[in-house]
This record gives structure tokens, sequence and C-alpha cells, in this order.
């Protein structure tokens, strides 16, 4: 590892007074301590934050809740109001890395974490989002995990979170301190970005930027839900892919849904299309397939990853039949 | 002899001896002996696949603060090369490194850094600047350089009857052929040293199976005399086969000791471990096998292309358990071998079985299927009691005996024949069995024993150079001093893994506990023998071990004991044999699928300890899992590197991917294996299990796995087998 120094700041201005354009805050550590140790973060200062209080959880405005950023994965799908309120959040959550990670991880760093593409872990190999310009190792070679959506020439990888995965489905708002002190907020659909030109890029965030909170709306989906992720082992593996998926029913017609992918896309995949498909439709397998073809239509999968198609098409109908039999 | 009941035995299941110290964390691995004054290196390996090093610029390492030494092929030690290329490697083989500006293997060391701390060592060893040219002839890619295949000329071929005219009787043919990829042994316990060289003499805390042949190939390597070299190794958190031999980070920690003049710790990265500490090669096993309608084998080939190195040669003996398990009257096995720039490959538990089982009992199932007949009576017909191959009887073989009571234990009458029948919910539910066998080999191995008598107790001590790699060797070799010196487990010590001690053959090939016990039994006999000889006791004659010692009028005694295979072993094949039966759920429609349940019975002689055989069994039943499940190590066909870099991508099974286990032990005690009638378990338990699984995959879903690992996303492309409708 290379060297670097380390500031506990105690306080929110203390946090972005150090803020240098090299520098990065260090909340759980997960993702950012195994890429400084592969040598591909290389921030010369670590900001940790851990010491300020954006640990709640609290009620909003809105009806809903409000997510501090440096509380951990665990503490937040464990929460009761979390799990009453938001299940779908909590499940997608739960079904991440591994108990000790989600112990360690926050809310604020999950947003955050980086592509899990081997060419963007091994730095003697191109990669445009660890090197601007080195050329994107994975177009032409080892794709199989890789984007189905989305993607440009420079950058096909994908997004690993699976609470990002939820939150698009069931929408939320990023709060963020800006370094001269004052905050903004950012839709959750546009908080991570496509990589187009500017793969090193993951999100919208700007330079000293500090996740604060996670704003949840009044909750809607949380009586028919499912998260299914599907992966190569139990647990401790990123999902080949992911579907959050939400709905609300009423007198037999669907008239709320949230329905988002993972792993097929450089941010969590929102199927809005889909979603306004099955608003006023009545929740059967006919319905379903439908959507799934309706958000896999756009597909341009690599030789590697066609099998993302059918998998998310069995996938959507999966969740959303799950989600649909979820007795009450 | 008449003796009386010993609780602690052989045969009993004591708690492991060493567990105490395991858990309290005082078991000393490689890494953990206090050496005073030692430093850290760090190696630095290649990030091309083929080439030259063109220039080295170590300034910038050099300057960082703690650094004492850069080591390169510019200023190491020489060693002794190899004579030849494509030297066959073995586990005492020379271990040269750094010593041309060559490169075969992306990973390959190039060089090491030694620094006052780890972190520094690191550090530095990002900052060495190497500039390669690239040789453009590198072969990387196994689909597109089998035309590169040789035969490899070591005697492996191997044909008995004529194929042709076995496949002309036969009535259905199966012409199959299965892949598996490249895997990492990835034992916990990083491979580590701490070397040290004082006046030419080299003592070494190593993670090693086999401490004799890491004293013959140090002193080899460095040309020094076998006596000046110390190696200890007492406990090994796994190896697997990666630690049988000497591996580079030990040379390069020797290497290093003797240029700073101090002690050097050198411990192997989790990422160097998929680089730089062997690994299990990619095979591609084509099998035909010929068949008369009424089940009889007429025909079977058994066809390896794998690679090795292109400057060392490694053959994995995939078509060994095709020579001996069933009756087949014509057989052929072969064997070719891709020279490719990739690290040459070494044996990963059971070598040739793991892999070669999974490709014969698919196959054989397949012809199962083809034949409409039962697995287990398809199996059963085509038993044996002689070895073809050797052409000599089996010293006791059950494996119809597996075959039967596994079955019954495991409910395989419920089994439904045709595929996608037997369904719940989203999930298609299948059965699958596979057969299993593995060599039990017997080598010389000596042991020493120590008696010491205090308070009317005697105490003893044992001591031999074996090791013990995670199994229990503390707590099996104390229970045979118990057994043959009739005292409590509690007043034996067990001391292990010092080239100080008695030779053994060291931990690998499953015969670690065959040959560690014999000895220690043949030392114990040879000090009760001993002690009634002085006195004129006859040798039949019960008396305890502290009355000996009086009328011998003697407070401490020692003796040595040597067991090697008898004569009548040499007539016999020796082999244990086992069974696996597994039930999967398929979920139909993402791909993932569950493992629910595993029977697996094995016989393998007597049992040493049921519990730490227990343990074995299940650790190689989770392995085989782990070749099904998602085991796989992936070389990116542009560069030659691995893509797969730690256990985040290397997916080993968790606890939730493993099933309800049962294992069975048929009671079993084969005296022409050796005195104590114990067989191999260490690698009998991964055999088989692949194979049982793809197999319960095609009963549930119509579709055969022909390529491990079965990932939901082959599940997803794949097609049902043709004439069958899911």
């Amino acid at each position: 590892m290379r060297p670097f120094t380390y500031t506990s700041a105690t306080n929110k201005d203390q946090a972005l007074q150090a803020s240098t354009k090299t520098s990065h805050y260090l909340a759980g550590g997960t993702n950012l301590v195994d890429l400084m140790k592969e040598d591909v973060e290389r921030p010369d200062q670590l900001i940790d934050v851990n010491k300020l209080d954006y640990k709640q959880i609290t009620s909003n405005d809105k009806g809903g809740l409000t997510l501090g950023a440096m509380l951990s994965n665990s503490e937040t799908a464990n929460n009761p109001e979390v799990r009453k309120n938001y299940p779908l959040l909590s499940m997608a959550m739960l079904s991440a890395a591994t108990a000790q990670i989600r112990n360690m991880a926050s809310n604020g760093g999950n947003l955050l974490q980086r592509t899990r593409c081997p060419y963007f872990f091994e730095t003697s190999m191109p990669c445009n989002k660890r090197q601007p310009g080195s050329g994107c190792g994975a177009l032409n070679g080892m794709n199989a995990k890789h984007a189905i959506f989305g993607y440009s020439d420079s950058c096909i990888a994908t997004n690993p979170s699976d609470m990002c995965v939820a939150l698009a489905a069931i929408g939320a708002t990023v709060e963020v301190q800006k370094p001269d002190g004052s905050s903004r907020m950012i839709e959750f659909t546009d908080f991570h970005r496509l990589p187009g030109d500017h793969p090193e890029k993951d999100t919208t965030l700007m330079e000293g930027e500090l996740i604060t909170a996670i704003h949840l709306s009044e909750p809607q989906l949380s009586d028919k839900y499912y998260y299914l992720k599907i992966r190569e082992r139990s647990s401790y593996a990123f999902a080949l892919i992911s579907v959050a998926a939400g709905l609300q029913v009423e007198g037999g017609v669907i008239n709320k849904v949230g329905l988002a992918m993972g792993a097929v896309a450089h941010k969590p995949w929102k199927l809005m299309e889909a979603e306004d498909f099955l608003v006023g439709k009545k929740p059967t397998k006919e319905n379903f397939e439908k959507a799934a073809e309706m958000a896999l239509k756009d597909a341009r999968p690599f030789e590697a990853n066609k099998y993302k198609v059918e998998m998310g098409k069995n996938a959507i109908v999966r969740a959303l039949t799950q989600a649909n039999d979820r007795k009450v | 002899m008449t003796k009386t009941v010993n609780a602690s035995g052989v045969g009993n299941a004591i708690d492991r001896v060493e567990g105490h110290l395991k858990v309290m964390g005082k078991a000393k691995y490689a890494s953990e002996f206090p050496v005073e004054n030692k430093v850290y290196g760090q190696g630095i390996n290649s990030t091309i696949a083929k080439g030259e090093i063109v220039s080295i610029d170590t300034s910038e390492a050099e300057k960082q603060e703690g650094v004492l030494k850069v080591i390169t092929y510019k200023n190491a030690e020489k060693l002794k090369t190899f004579d030849k290329e494509m030297t066959a490697i073995g586990t005492d083989s020379i271990a040269p490194v750094l010593q041309s500006n060559k490169v075969n293997y992306y990973g390959e060391y190039v060089g090491l850094v030694v620094a006052e701390t780890f972190e520094q060592a690191q550090y530095a060893a990002r900052l060495v600047k190497f500039e390669y040219k690239k040789d453009p002839t590198a072969v990387i890619d196994f689909e597109t350089s089998k035309s590169k295949a040789y035969s490899p000329d070591n005697g492996s071929n191997y044909s008995r009857g004529n194929m042709q005219s076995g496949l002309s009787e036969a009535d259905v043919v199966v012409e199959q052929t299965y892949n598996t990829p490249i895997e990492h042994h990835h034992p916990m316990e990083l491979h580590a040293v701490i070397a040290s060289w004082d006046n030419g003499k080299v003592m070494a805390y190593a993670s090693q199976q086999m401490v004799d042949d890491a004293t013959i190939a140090i002193s080899a390597t460095f040309q020094i005399p076998k006596k000046d070299v110390r190696v200890v190794s007492a406990f090994v958190g796994g190896g697997f086969g990666s630690k049988l031999n000497l591996e580079r980070h030990v040379v390069m920690a020797v290497m290093a000791t003797k240029m700073v003049g101090r002690p050097v710790q050198v411990t192997v990265t989790r990422t160097q471990m998929f680089t730089n500490t062997g690994l299990r090669q990619q095979n591609e096993q084509k099998m035909k096998i010929g068949a008369k309608n009424d089940g009889t084998l007429t025909a079977l080939s058994h066809e390896t292309l794998s690679h090795t190195s292109t400057n060392m040669e490694y053959q994995e003996p995939c078509g060994m358990i095709s020579k001996m398990l069933y009756k087949v009257p014509n057989s052929e096995v072969t064997y070719k071998l891709i020279p490719m720039n990739i690290q040459t490959p070494f044996a990963m538990r059971a070598p040739g079985e793991a892999t070669g089982s999974f490709a014969l009992e698919c196959a054989m199932d397949e012809m199962a299927w083809k034949l409409k007949m039962d697995p287990i009576d398809f199996r059963i017909k085509n038993d044996t009691q002689t070895d073809l191959h050797e052409n000599r009887p089996f010293s006791s073989r059950l494996l119809v005996e597996c075959m039967r009571i596994g079955a019954d234990k495991f409910g395989w009458k419920d089994r439904k024949t045709e595929p996608g029948t037997n369904s719940k919910g989203n999930w298609l539910i299948g059965y699958g069995v596979s057969a299993a066998s593995r060599n039990s080999p017997f080598q010389k191995s000596h042991a020493k024993v120590i008696l010491d008598l205090e308070d009317d107790k005697v105490h003893a001590t044992i001591q031999m150079d074996g090791t013990d790699i995670g199994t229990g060797t503390y707590t099996i070799v104390a229970q045979t001093a118990s057994e043959y010196l009739n005292i409590p487990v509690e007043q034996v010590t067990v001391e292990l893994g010092d080239s100080n001690f008695p030779v053994t053959p060291g931990s690998g090939g499953s015969w670690g506990a065959v040959s560690y016990c014999n000895g220690a039994r043949a030392a114990c006999e040879n000090a009760v023998n001993g002690l009634k000889d002085n006195r004129n006791i006859p040798i039949d004659e019960e008396v305890a071990l502290a009355e000996l010692l009086k009328r011998n009028q003697i407070k401490t005694f020692e003796a040595t004991g040597m067991a090697e295979p008898s004569e009548e072993f040499e007539k016999y094949s020796v082999f244990s044999f086992g069974a696996n039966f597994c039930e999967v759920w398929v979920d139909k429609d993402t791909g993932m699928y569950r493992i629910n349940r595993m029977v697996n019975v094995g016989s393998a002689g007597k049992i040493l300890n049921p519990k730490t055989a227990y343990g074995q069994i299940i650790g190689g039943m989770t392995m085989g899992a782990g070749m099904v499940i998602a085991e796989q190590t992936l070389v990116e066909p542009n560069f030659g590197n691995f893509i797969t870099r730690s256990f985040a991508d290397y997916h080993v099974p968790v606890n939730l991917d493993m099933a309800n286990i049962d294992v069975i032990f048929l009671p079993e005690e084969d005296k022409i294996a050796n005195k104590m009638g114990v067989k191999g378990i260490g690698e009998l338990g991964i055999t088989s299990v692949a194979a049982s699984i793809a197999n319960a995959i095609f009963n549930a879903t119509g579709k055969r796995m022909r390529n491990l690992p079965i990932t939901p996303e082959k599940l997803i492309d794949a097609k049902v087998e043709p004439g069958i409708s899911v």
C-alpha cells in the first residue's frame, strides 16, 4: 500500500475542509481499503468520517425515512422501521456480501462501490475507469459478467451494488454536503451515471462532496416485494443478474410498480418502460412476461454474456411473481 | 497377547490432541515463529506472459525507508538450474528463481524486495520498474493452442485388449468430452517461510507438506550438503498438494537471508497463491465407452488433453481411474500436453481421480441412461475384484457394498428415472450417484519413541518429520502410540515436522496416515519388545509399560522403528473405494441450484479416528462440490494473467452451499495393506462428488453438464438432451 495520511474528522466542516483533489473520505472502508491494497485507489489522504453524526434513521417530511450515510448496512437492513416499511431494500441489502462486510460497510459507501471488472482490479491491464485513456480490456476480452445496457466503447463495466438496485426500484434522494458548506439533493436515478467517455466517473458527485443521507419517500411497495439475486454461490458473490420488484395491487389491478435490475449496466438499471406498462394491468404471468420482454428488448449483449438476456427475463418474471404471491 | 481395552487407542473418536493449541492460537504456523531480528521479503511478479526483461530501475524502491535490498536476476545468487528443458517436476525438485531475464509466464517472480517491515517491502515492491520486451508467441489460450500438444514421454499411455474390437462388440457407444478448468488449491494458510543463513547452514520455518523433500530441494538448489539444511513445519494450515514441493518463495527467502545477513520472512499473498504455488490445470477429457445391451462393458478409452508450462513438465493422471475401476477387457488411456505460458501445474487433491472420475463417472451415467439401466446396477454389473491394469487382485474392494449400503441410506429407490418428473414448485429435483476409488499407497516411514517414567506413569514422546496438514496427524499418531504402548493418550506427546526427526514420506497422496502410524507402531513395538528382550520376558506376555521400565531399572528408554510395505503388499492393488449420492434441487428458470443432501460411503480399511476421518471426508466432499459450483481460474486470453485473483472472485463453497452430509465408513480392516489394516482417505472424499452432482442435475433437468463448473449461466444456456422432454 502507498503511504497516505489519515485524518479523523469530528464534524462535517472539518471533513469538508480537509478534502482535496487527491483525498478520499473513509467510511466502512470495505471497498476503498481493498482497492488501495491493490494499488487501484491511490489517495494521499484518508479523511475518516465515521465520527460524523450521520448514523441515525429518522422520519422525514415526506412520510418516509431518512437513512444516515455513515450507518452500517447491517444496522440499516435490520432496523425494524426499515424492515416494516422498506422490506425490499432490507432484503436486497441482506443479500449482499457477507455479514462481516455488511457490519462494516456504510450506506453512503455502498452508493460509491466500484465495479468488480477484473481489468479495473489489475493495474498492469488497460482500464479507462482506473486510468483514463488506457483502453477497455474487457471490450475484446473477458466480459461474461459485463453490461448489456448503456455501455460505451470506453467502458462496459457494471455497478456491483445490491442496495442500489432496490433504491432504484423504490426511489430515493441522496443528500450531499458541498465543500462550501451548503447541501444539495440528487435524485437517486441521477446519482449514478453511464460511462460515456468518462468511465472514471461512477457518479454525479462533484469533487469534495460528502454523502450525508438517503431520503426515502412514503412507503408504497412494502407488501408485495421480492429481491432476486442470481449468483454462483449462496453468499459472498456478486450478482450475475438481480431484480428488485415491488408491487401495489388494489382490486386485482397493479397501481404502483418499482422494478430495477442489477449487474446489467454501469448504474442500477431502472425498468421504467416495464413499470409504466404494468400499471393498470392485472398481475398475471402473461403481463409479467410482456414486461420482461419489454425490459430486455434493447439489450446489447456480448457473445459471453448473452445468457443475461434469457436469465434477465426469467428473473423479472420470477421476481414479480414472488412479489405478487407474497401473502400480506 | 491379551490386551486391556484402551479408550484412546486406534479406532476411537477422541477429540484432537492438538485441538486446544489451535483454538488458543498457540499452534505455531511457519510465519508465527518468534525469530529475532527478522526482516520481510516481498516477491515481485512479472506482468507479461512471455518475453525478456530489458531493463530494471530499482532506484526509487531502494530510496524508501526500511528497504535493505532489491534482488533481481542481475544480483541474485547463482543457483542450480535444470539440466534440460521440460524437466518433469517432483516433490524434491530444485526451484531455481531469479536466474535470468527470461519471463515464462504472467506472474512469475522477477524480483524480491527486502525491508524492515512487511508494509515497507510491499510498497517498495511496487516501485521497482521493469521494462519488458514482449514475445508475441506466448501460448496462453488453451482452446486455440491444441495443435501444439505433444505426447509426454513418461510411459503413461496405456492400452489393453483391442479398443476397436471392443467397440465393434458393443451395442451402445457413448462418446463425450468433459472439460474441467484451472483450479487452485488455496489452503487457508498462505505459503510462508522464515529463513536464516548461519555459516553456510540454512534454517527454515516453512509451510511444507514434505519436510525431507524440502531439505533435499533446498540443498540441491543452493548446492550445499543436506545435513546443513533444517526445515521445520510444525503445523500446516492446509496444503492440498500446493505445499508438496519447494516453491520459489522459500528459495528467495534463503537467498535473501544470505545476502542481507538477517532472517527473512516471505509470505505469499493470496493473489500470488494463484501464480506462484501451483495449480490444477485445465483438462479436456474425451471418453468413449462401449457396452452390450445387457450392460456388459466392452470398451473404454480415456483421452486427456492438458497443459504444462513451457519449461517444466507435469501431467495429471486423469485416466488412472479408468484403467482399474471396471471390468472392461479393452481399454486405452492417453495423454497430451500443450506447453503454455502459464505456471507449471502440480498435484492438487486427488490428482487424476478428482478430475478423471468426473469424466468417467459422468460417461458411465450417460451409458446407464442409454441402456435404460439403473446407474447402480450398471456399475455393479461391471465390478471386478481384479485390477485389470496391474493384473493382480485388490487387497480388498467393497465398492458394491458402498453402492448398496449408500443406496439404502440415501433412499435411492425413490429416484425417478425420467428427468424432470420430480418437481416441487419452481424446483426440479434429481438424484445422482458416482463411484470413487483412490490408490492407498504406503511408503517407508521412520519414527522414534522416547519413554520417560515418572511417578509410576510412563510418558511417551513420538518424533517424526511427518506433518499435520490440518487433518489431525498429531491425534492419530498419539492414538497409535497409546494403542501399542497401552498407555492413555494423555501420556503421549507427538512432535512432528522437523527435519531433525526420523524421515517419513511426508503428507500427500493419501499415504500420510498409513505411513506415519505404521512407523509409530513399529517404534512402539520395538520399544516394548526391546524392554522385554532385555529382561528375557516373553514377547506375548502382557506387562504394563511402567512395570517394564522398572524391571529394566531405567527411567528412560528410546527406540526407533521403520515400517514399509510387505512383500505381500506388492502382490496386490491397494485402493480405498467409495460412493457418493447426491440430491440436487435446480431452479428451472434461474439456473441456480442447491445441493440438498449427500450421502458418502467409504471403504478405507480400519478408521483410525472416526472424528478426524469424518472431517477429512466432508472437507473432500466440499472441495468436490466446489469443483461443480464455481471454482475456476480464468486466463485472460490477450494478456495471459488470471482474472480471478482473490476469494471474492475465486468462488469456493460457502456454508450455505453445502448440503446435509452423511458420511459412512464400512467396518473393515485390510491387513494386506499394512499391519494396522488402515488405508488413506485424504483424497477419497473429493473423488466422485463432482460426477454425482452433475448426474443429479441431469436427473433433475435432462441437461448434461459436461463442463465444470456448472454455473447458473451455463445451466440457462444448456439444452435438454435429445429425446427428453422437461
